[in-house]
C-alpha cells in the first residue's frame, strides 16, 4: 500500500507527523499525529466511518494505532471496541438504531480452539474433529446472528491465522485434524460464507500473518495483556485493516495508462529494432512478460488500459503483430495514443474520450522525465512507479492498492468491451444526425426497483459516479437500505440493452418522502458515464414521475449540488420543467407541482415487467 | 550508544508531561495516567524504541524513570552512570 498517496490531501504538517509515526511505530508519535489531525476542519479529513471491532484478543493497547490507520484512508473513523472476546453477546445486544457503518470480527485459534495447540492432551483425533466442527458451526451461527440483528451493516470476518507459538510443528501438518488442517478447514468455511452472502467480506488475517506474522509477534505482550503484536506489528496490522476497509469509502482507480518501450518489453523498438527487444521466458524478457500478464489481468477484471507512447504508430504496432511472445494485443487497450505530443496532453484527451475524471488514472512510465512532468501537470493522476527498473514496476503492480475493490461484478468484467463498443459507436455516429444514431442503437431499458439483486451495483455507482450526479451523496449500503425502508420512498435502477449487448445497470434514482404529506424529495440521481448523452436520464425520470403520481404524490422537491465535476447536469432539472425556488452559489433547489409524467425519448423502448427482486 | 536524555524525552512525550519535568519526578504513583494499560503500551514503546526485549522479572521493575533507566543500563542500552 502507499500511505503517502492515501494522505496526499492532508497539509504537510499532518503528513510529516503521520509518516514519522509510521516509521517509528511509536505510540507517542501516533498520538501526536492524531492530535494534529483533530485540528483539521472536518471536510479535510474524509468521510465519517463508524467501525465496530469485535475481537477475541485485546486490541485496546493499540487502539490509537488503529485510529490513525483508519484516519489515513482518509476517514473520520469512530472506533467502537466490543468487550473482549464477547462476540455473540455483543452482536445480540447491539441492534436497532445506532448501527455502525461496518463491523469487524477478529479471532484467533488461541481463544477459539485452544485445544488444537495440544492435540494429544485433547483427544486427537475424534474429539478434536468434533471440536473443529463446533467452531465451524459457531462461525456460521455468528454470521446469521449478525444478519438477524444488523443486516444492513457490512460484516468483515477474519480468517484464523496459524499461531506463531506452538510446539510439534512438523506433526501439525501431517493430519487433516491436526492444527494446520483444522485452521484451513475453518478458513475455508469463512471464504465460503463470503462467496455466498453479499455484505459479508473476509478480513484475511491468515494471509497477512503468512507474510508478516512471526516477524511481528511478541510472546511477552501476549502473556501480559493478551495482545500478541509488537509495536511494529500493531502498525502493520492496523494499516492492513485500513486497506481492507478502504474500498468502502474510496472508489478504485479505473484506468492504467502505460508506455511501451522498456515497460512492455526491454529496449526501444524504434531504435533497437524488433529483433533486439527483450520479451519472453528468459531473463530479463520474463520480467516484461510478467508485467504484461499483470496488465492483461487488470484489463480482464475491468480496469481500462490506455497506451501512451512517443513513437511512430507503425513502429509501436510492429511488436504486437510480429513478436511471438507478446501477450497483450493491440485491441486490449481501450485507447491508444501513439504520437510525439506530450503525454499529459494525450492523457487529458483520453480522459475526455472515455468520459472519466483525471483522478481515475494511474500512470506507469520508465522515464523519470515523463513521470515528473505528469506529476507536476496533472497532480490528480497517481504515478505508480518511482524508478525505471522493470522489476520495481512489477513490484508496484503487485502491491498497489489503487485498484482495490471488495467485489468484482459482471459489469466490471465486461467494461473493456463496453468502452470498445462505445468507441466504435462514436465512429459510426460521425456525420449522422444524432437522433438517427440513437435510434440505430435499438436501446431498450428496463426499470427495476432497488433491491438485493441490484444493490451492490447501485451502491458502487453511488460511491463513484462524479459527472452525471445531481447531489453526489456517497451513501453506504446501510444508508440506502435505511432510506428504502421508509414508507413511500422510491428507489429505481435502469438497466440498458442496445444492439451491442447488455450494458447492465447505468442509472440510479433515489427519492424519499418529504416532511409534508404527498411530497417526494429526490435524494440522488445519477447516470454512469458509459451511458451519457443517450436519453436514459429522461426515461428514468419519466418512470419516477409515473410511480409518484400513482402513489398520489402532488409535489416533487429536487436539488442540484455543484461539485468540480458535475457541471454537465447543472441545468437538468430546468430542462425537465422543474421551477427553481432557491438559488445559492453551489446549490439550486427545485420544485415540481403538480406532478406530470413527461414523454420519454422516442428512441428508447421500455421493457415491461422486469423486476430485479422477482 | 543512546543517552539517558532520550529516555526522559520518551517518557515526557509518552505521558504528555510538562517539558521541564525532572527525571526523578517520573514515577508511577505520581502519574495518574500510568495505569496497567499504559504499562503495556509503555513496554511496547520501550522495546520498539531501544530495540530490546524484556524478561518477566524486568517488566516488574519499570515503574519509574530510575527503574527503567537502570534496567536499560543492565541491558547495555545506556552506559553506566
Amino acid at each position: 500500500m502507499s500511505l503517502v498517496d492515501w494522505i496526499a490531501g492532508f497539509p504537510e504538517l499532518q503528513r510529516t507527523a503521520i509518516v514519522d509515526a509510521a516509521e517509528t511505530a511509536s505510540l507517542a508519535k501516533v498520538r501526536r499525529a492524531l492530535r494534529l489531525l483533530d485540528e483539521l476542519p472536518k471536510e479535510k479529513r474524509g468521510r465519517a466511518l463508524s467501525v465496530e471491532l469485535l475481537s477475541t484478543f485485546n486490541l485496546e493497547p493499540f487502539l490509537p494505532v488503529l485510529q490513525l490507520a483508519l484516519n489515513c484512508i482518509p476517514s473520520r473513523a469512530d472506533l467502537r471496541l466490543a468487550p473482549l472476546n464477547d462476540l455473540e453477546g455483543y452482536i445480540t445486544q447491539n441492534t436497532g438504531a445506532d448501527q455502525s457503518d461496518v463491523r469487524v470480527i477478529i479471532w484467533r485459534i488461541e481463544e477459539v480452539l485452544p485445544e488444537m495447540l495440544y492435540p494429544f492432551s485433547n483427544g486427537f483425533p475424534e474429539q478434536l474433529s468434533r471440536r473443529t466442527e463446533e467452531v465451524i458451526n459457531r462461525v456460521q451461527r455468528l454470521v446469521k446472528l449478525h444478519e438477524a440483528n444488523a443486516a444492513v451493516t457490512p460484516l468483515f470476518v477474519s480468517t484464523i491465522a496459524l499461531p506463531v507459538h506452538f510446539s510439534n510443528p512438523l506433526f501439525a501438518s501431517q493430519h487433516a485434524i491436526a492444527l494446520c488442517g483444522a485452521v484451513a478447514h475453518i478458513n475455508r468455511t469463512i471464504y465460503d460464507i463470503a462467496t455466498q452472502r453479499s455484505g459479508v467480506y473476509v478480513f484475511d488475517i491468515c494471509r497477512w500473518a503468512a507474510l508478516e506474522g512471526k516477524l511481528h509477534a511478541d510472546a511477552l505482550l501476549d502473556f501480559v495483556a493478551r495482545q500478541p503484536l509488537s509495536g511494529r506489528g500493531q502498525l502493520a496490522f492496523a494499516f492492513f485493516l485500513a486497506r481492507c476497509l478502504r474500498p468502502l469509502l474510496m472508489p478504485a482507480r479505473k484506468v492504467l495508462a502505460v508506455d511501451l518501450d522498456d515497460t512492455l518489453w526491454g529496449g526501444v523498438v524504434g531504435e533497437d529494432g524488433l529483433e533486439n527487444l527483450k520479451l519472453g521466458h528468459d531473463f530479463p524478457g520474463n520480467v516484461h512478460l510478467r508485467i504484461q500478464r499483470e496488465l492483461l489481468e487488470l484489463r480482464n477484471r475491468g480496469i481500462l488500459l490506455v497506451l501512451l507512447s512517443k513513437n511512430n504508430e507503425a513502429d509501436a504496432r510492429q511488436p504486437f503483430d510480429c513478436l511471438p511472445d507478446m501477450l497483450l494485443k493491440w485491441e486490449d487497450f481501450a485507447l491508444r495514443k501513439v504520437n510525439w505530443r506530450p503525454k499529459h496532453e494525450n492523457l487529458r484527451e483520453a480522459a475526455q474520450e472515455l468520459g472519466l475524471g483525471l483522478d481515475s488514472f494511474v500512470f506507469v512510465d520508465d522515464s523519470d522525465y515523463e513521470r515528473e512532468q505528469m506529476r507536476q501537470l496533472i497532480p490528480e493522476v497517481l504515478i505508480l512507479n518511482t524508478s525505471s527498473d522493470p522489476l520495481h514496476t512489477l513490484n508496484c503492480l503487485w502491491t498497489t492498492d489503487a485498484f482495490d475493490s471488495l467485489t468484482i461484478t459482471e459489469e466490471d468484467r465486461r467494461r473493456h468491451d463496453d468502452y470498445r463498443v462505445r468507441t466504435a459507436r462514436d465512429v459510426q455516429a460521425h456525420g449522422n444526425d444524432l437522433e438517427d444514431f440513437l435510434r440505430s442503437l435499438q436501446m431498450e431499458v428496463a426499470i427495476e426497483e432497488l433491491g438485493p439483486a441490484n444493490m451492490e451495483r447501485a451502491v458502487a455507482m453511488i460511491g463513484k459516479t462524479n459527472q452525471f450526479n445531481l447531489t453526489t451523496r456517497r451513501h453506504s449500503r446501510a444508508q440506502v437500505q435505511a432510506m428504502l425502508a421508509a414508507p413511500g420512498s422510491i428507489g429505481l435502477a435502469l438497466r440498458l440493452r442496445d444492439r451491442f449487448g447488455d450494458q447492465g445497470i447505468v442509472a440510479i434514482l433515489l427519492a424519499t418522502p418529504g416532511a409534508q404529506d404527498c411530497t417526494l424529495v429526490v435524494d440522488s440521481f445519477l447516470v454512469s458515464c458509459r451511458a451519457l448523452g443517450r436519453g436514459v436520464e429522461d426515461a428514468l425520470w419519466t418512470a419516477l414521475m409515473e410511480r409518484a403520481s400513482q402513489a398520489g404524490v402532488r409535489k416533487v422537491l429536487a436539488q442540484y449540488l455543484a461539485t468540480p465535476k458535475n457541471a454537465i447536469v447543472a441545468k437538468l432539472y430546468d430542462r425537465f420543467g422543474l421551477q427553481p425556488i432557491e438559488q445559492g452559489p453551489s446549490s439550486t433547489r427545485y420544485i415540481l407541482e403538480p406532478v406530470e409524467p413527461r414523454p420519454r425519448p422516442a428512441w428508447i423502448h421500455i421493457k415491461k415487467k422486469d423486476n430485479a427482486n422477482q | 550508544m543512546q543517552t539517558s536524555d532520550s529516555l526522559v524525552q520518551l517518557l515526557v512525550e509518552f505521558f504528555d508531561l510538562p517539558a521541564d519535568t525532572r527525571p526523578e519526578e517520573i514515577a508511577q504513583p505520581a502519574i495518574p495516567k500510568w495505569d496497567s494499560l499504559a504499562m503495556v503500551q509503555l513496554i511496547t514503546e520501550l522495546q520498539g524504541r531501544f530495540g530490546v526485549e524484556f524478561d518477566l522479572e524486568e517488566i516488574q521493575t519499570l515503574r519509574s524513570y530510575r527503574e527503567i533507566h537502570d534496567t536499560l543500563v543492565r541491558k547495555g542500552v545506556f552506559a553506566h552512570a
